[in-house]
Parts: structure tokens; sequence; C-alpha cells
């Protein structure tokens, strides 16, 4: 796949800034979390499609796009990590000057 | 981490997005990259030996079909494609190319075109045999109907190539090696071709034979033409080697006494056995027509034209085809010149001078027997002496000075009795000749030198 990337780096690059913006927005949304369980239920499916992924159980052009998937997937969610660090830690050093 | 964990709950409205952005991304680099990995798998298989190779890309996944010629090579051209970056999977739908049993190869040549057919064992040989058949036969249309086909002879190009070169040599024909056994059929394209195709193939490798060689050489053909109107003899087709063709165009000299020889001979291989002992007989035959024409095809004598008088056409006839070696054949279509009109003693003089004056009547050295080279010449002069029925004729036998007067006077009777012997049994009366013989008596020349000689031994018609 990384031999591949020239072709979709771009897209890579949106779901990181995606994922950025998203974990510096979640911090100090107020909306409604994912429950618990459903966080479970969405994890058990991701672990799943990396397994799917690994075992080459997906054929052809779908395969292809389930990889594409997990990886912009894996890049959005390291972005939403650095992104709601990132803010907390904003957040954190602006609060004592409040 | 625990904030992470919490924030994470509040991370899924990114998901809406993120999953355009999947699907763009899917839209516009699918082709791309399938385009990528083909690239890449055919130049990972540039240095493979591949029949029918077909590589389809599928997203990741490559379906490699391709016709391998060995075990090994299949192998390792599914794990080159298999190391190529960016490729998840290969579905290997490659095969051994099948294998040929008998291994057959052929060439055949028509009129117009040669077309190689059956199997080679690879690729490169298949182009090189398609190659050197271009360059060996200038210009003549190539057609390739070879297969490809595992379980080649040894050494296969090697003799491949040997026996295109054979095809260059035939006018038409088929060669064939079924494995180590090669065919042959058709025809040459030059005399001395049957022969140089099978000195060719002694050049075999180890393992190689031939199992039938039924190539056939044009007609070895020889001619001869005799112009009494231009006096000429032409000589046209082939001999065997120099040394024939000398002793022919000699031969023709010493039968053809007023005739200029023409010749147009050329060398060549490929002559039946016995040529020149059948061509010179053959020769003589001709020199005793008036007009006629020899043509020796291969082993067939055919002789035609007009005789001199009745006797002459019976003996040629029949008198020929005993003296040929075995398994000649001999044709002859001998008709009689008209007789020509009859003329005195005086015109009948000059005829039978003129003809002596051109040709001598020769014998076998020191005796009284005629040689056959003189029956051309002898023929002659009994056409003369028929033209002239009511006259008589002194034959008059002359030697020259060696050796004892009474041994050449003896000799000379005896020439100018077996000349006459020959006139009679030509159908001439006996009653009209008189045999002399003078011995050294009257010389028409000096004897001190071999010229004289020669000129001095001599027979003369004399018309009383």
């Amino acid at each position: 796949m990384a031999a591949l990337a020239t072709f979709f780096w771009g897209w890579l690059l949106a779901a990181l800034l995606l994922g950025f913006g998203m974990g510096w927005i979640a911090v100090v949304h107020r909306a409604q979390g994912v429950p618990k369980l459903w966080m479970r239920w969405l994890a058990v499916l991701a672990v799943a499609l990396v397994a799917a992924s690994f075992a080459h159980v997906v054929p052809g052009r779908f395969g292809y796009w389930l990889d594409l998937l997990l990886v912009m997937f894996a890049l959005y969610l390291v972005g939403c990590a650095v992104g709601s660090w990132l803010r907390d830690w904003v957040v954190s050093r602006s609060k004592p000057a409040n | 981490m625990h904030g992470l964990f919490k924030w994470s709950s509040k991370w899924w409205p990114g998901v809406i997005p993120l999953a355009v952005f999947w699907g763009l991304a899917a839209w516009t680099s699918t082709t791309a990259v399938e385009g990528d990995v083909a690239a890449r798998s055919n130049a990972a298989l540039k240095d493979s030996v591949l029949d029918k190779r077909r590589i389809s890309v599928d997203g990741r996944d490559v379906t490699f079909a391709a016709n391998a010629f060995s075990e090994e090579g299949r192998l390792s051209a599914v794990a080159s494609v298999e190391a190529v970056p960016g490729v998840r999977l290969v579905n290997d739908e490659t095969r051994l190319v099948p294998e040929a049993k008998p291994f057959v190869w052929s060439a055949e040549r028509d009129v117009v075109r040669v077309t190689l057919g059956g199997s080679a064992p690879l690729p490169s040989s298949k182009g090189k045999l398609m190659e050197a058949a271009k360059a060996g036969l200038g210009g003549v249309e190539v057609v390739d109907q070879m297969g490809l086909a595992r379980g080649a002879p040894p050494r296969f190009d090697a003799v491949a190539l040997l026996l295109l070169d054979q095809i260059s040599k035939l006018k038409d024909g088929k060669i064939t090696l079924t494995d180590n056994k090669i065919n042959l059929a058709g025809m040459a394209r030059d005399l001395g071709g049957r022969e140089a195709v099978a000195a060719a193939l002694k050049n075999l490798p180890d393992g190689y034979s031939v199992a039938a060689n039924d190539i056939k050489a044009p007609p070895y053909i020889f001619q001869a033409y005799k112009d009494p109107v231009a006096l000429t003899l032409t000589l046209t087709g082939y001999v065997p080697d120099n040394n024939v063709h000398a002793a022919l165009v000699a031969a023709a000299g010493r039968k053809f006494f007023s005739e200029k020889v023409v010749d147009n001979l050329k060398a060549s291989v490929g002559a039946p056995s016995g040529f020149a002992a059948a061509v010179v007989p053959a020769l003589g035959a001709l020199s005793r027509l008036s007009t006629g024409t020899l043509v020796v095809s291969d082993r067939e004598v055919k002789l035609s034209g007009d005789a001199l008088y009745d006797a002459a056409a019976g003996q040629i006839r029949g008198g020929l085809g005993k003296d040929f070696p075995q398994g000649w054949q001999y044709k002859a279509e001998i008709s009689v010149k008209p007789a020509s009109a009859p003329v005195d003693a005086t015109v009948c003089q000059q005829l039978f001078a003129d003809t002596l004056t051109k040709g001598r009547i020769r014998f076998e050295s020191g005796k009284a027997d005629i040689v056959p080279d003189s029956a051309g010449l002898l023929d002659r002069l009994i056409e003369t002496a028929m033209r002239c029925p009511t006259t008589n004729i002194e034959i008059a036998g002359h030697t020259d000075s060696d050796g004892e007067e009474a041994a050449n006077q003896a000799l000379s009777e005896k020439r100018a009795q077996a000349v006459m012997d020959y006139l009679v049994r030509a159908g001439l009366p006996a009653s009209r000749f008189t045999p002399i013989g003078y011995g050294s008596t009257q010389p028409v020349a000096a004897n001190d030198g071999e010229d004289g000689k020669a000129q001095n031994r001599r027979i003369e018609f004399v018309v009383k």
C-alpha cells in the first residue's frame, strides 16, 4: 500500500487534517458522546475489518477500498488524538490565566 | 489517557466527511493504482521467458496467466510478480507449455512461400528460425505457423537451422523433423542440389538421423544438334566435370569430320553413372545422320534424325543400345533422308575428293580395322557412291614410309579391302569396287614430319 501512496496521499492528508479538526473540536464540544456499548461494537467492527484486510479475504477492488478505508480511518484517529490532546493542552494552559 | 477515551466518544461526526473523502479517494485513485500495478508486474516479468502472458489487475490483485517453458521458470515468474511492491494477491493461472510427443517441426516450400510449421521449443528459437529463413531465402515470403511446445530434442536450434539451409536448395518440397528423425521430400532447385543436401546432412549432430530422403533432382540433360546447313554440331546441357567435357568435345571433333563443334556445355554434378560411356557412342550415332538431334535426359538417350541410306538407319536403330551401360534406355526415331539426285562420274569424283579432304578414314594403328569414329565419314562416302551407280570405283590404300615397304604394301591393300568390305556391307555391289594397295609409293607430302606422314596415310576413291 505504501508504494501506491503517490496516488492518494492527498486524501490521506485530508483524513489526517479532518481528524485533527474533529479532535480539536471534540474537547469542548457539548454534544452527546457515543454510548460505551456502541463504542465496543464499533471497536469489534474495526478489529474485524482489520483482520479481514490482513487475511486478504475481500477480493479485488473491494479489497483495495477496504485497505484504503482502514488507512484513512487510522490516520483520522491519529489526527483526532493529536487534535484532542493539543486542544486539551492549550485549554489547560490558558485556564490559570483566566 | 482517560481524557482521550472520553473525547473519542465525540469524534464520530467527522466520520461522515471521512466517508465522503474515502469515496472520492476510491473514485479517483482506483484506475491509476491498477495501471501502476499492471506496469510494475509487466516490468518484473521482462526477463521471464513465457508464452501467452496476460496480466489483469483488479484493485491490487493481479491475475497472472501465462505458459511457462519449465516448472522453475513458472515458479520464478509467479514469485517475481508476488514481489512487486503494491501487489496484494496473485491469482496464479500459469501453466506449463504443453509437451509435444513426438516433437515435430517442419519447413515447407512451394512456389511463392516457405511455411515453417510444427513446434519450436522457445520463442527465441522461433524468432531465430524466422530470421534465418528470411535471411537465407532472400525475398521469399516466410510464413510462421510454428507453435510452442516442450519436449524438443537436444540441439534442436542447430538442426533446424541446418535444415532451413537445405530448404533454400529446394525448388519445392518439405523437410520434417520428428523427434530426431528427418524426412525430406521435394525437388532440388539445381542439378547438384540433391547431392548438396545429402552432403550437408552428414553434418547433423550425433543422435539425429535421416529417415527418408526423397529429394529429386531436375533431369540431367545433354543435347547435341547436328545442323547440315550451318555445318555445326551444337553441344548444350551438362557434363559431370572438365575431364569428361574435354573428352566429349575431342570425341565430337573426331566423329564430326566436316562440322564445327559449338561447345555450350556446363559442368555440373548430378550426372547419372556411366554418362560418358553412353554419350560417346550416342554422339557416334548422331555423326552418321544427315541432320539430327541427340537428347540425353538422365538415363534416357533419344536420337532422332535422318540417316543417309536404309542400311545405316537400321544399324543406328539396332546397334546403339547394345553399347550402353546398364540401366540406360535408348529411343531412336530415325528416318531415311530422300536420296540425292544422281550425278555423273566427274561430279562423283569431285564429291569423293571433297569429302576425303575434310576427313580421313582412320584405322587402328598398324592394323586394317576401321575405327568407329570414321562411321560418319564412311556413310557420307557410301551415299556419294549411291549417287553414281553406274561408275566403278578404285579404292586406293596408301601408307607413310615408316617400316618395311612390303609390310606397308600389305597394310595398304588390307586397309583398301577393309573399306571395300564396309561399303559392300552397306549394300553396294562388290563388282563396282577395286581395292588396290600402293604402300608408300605415292606420297602426297614429305615423309619427314608427323604431319606429312599423317597426310600420306590415306584412302582415296578414284572413279573410273
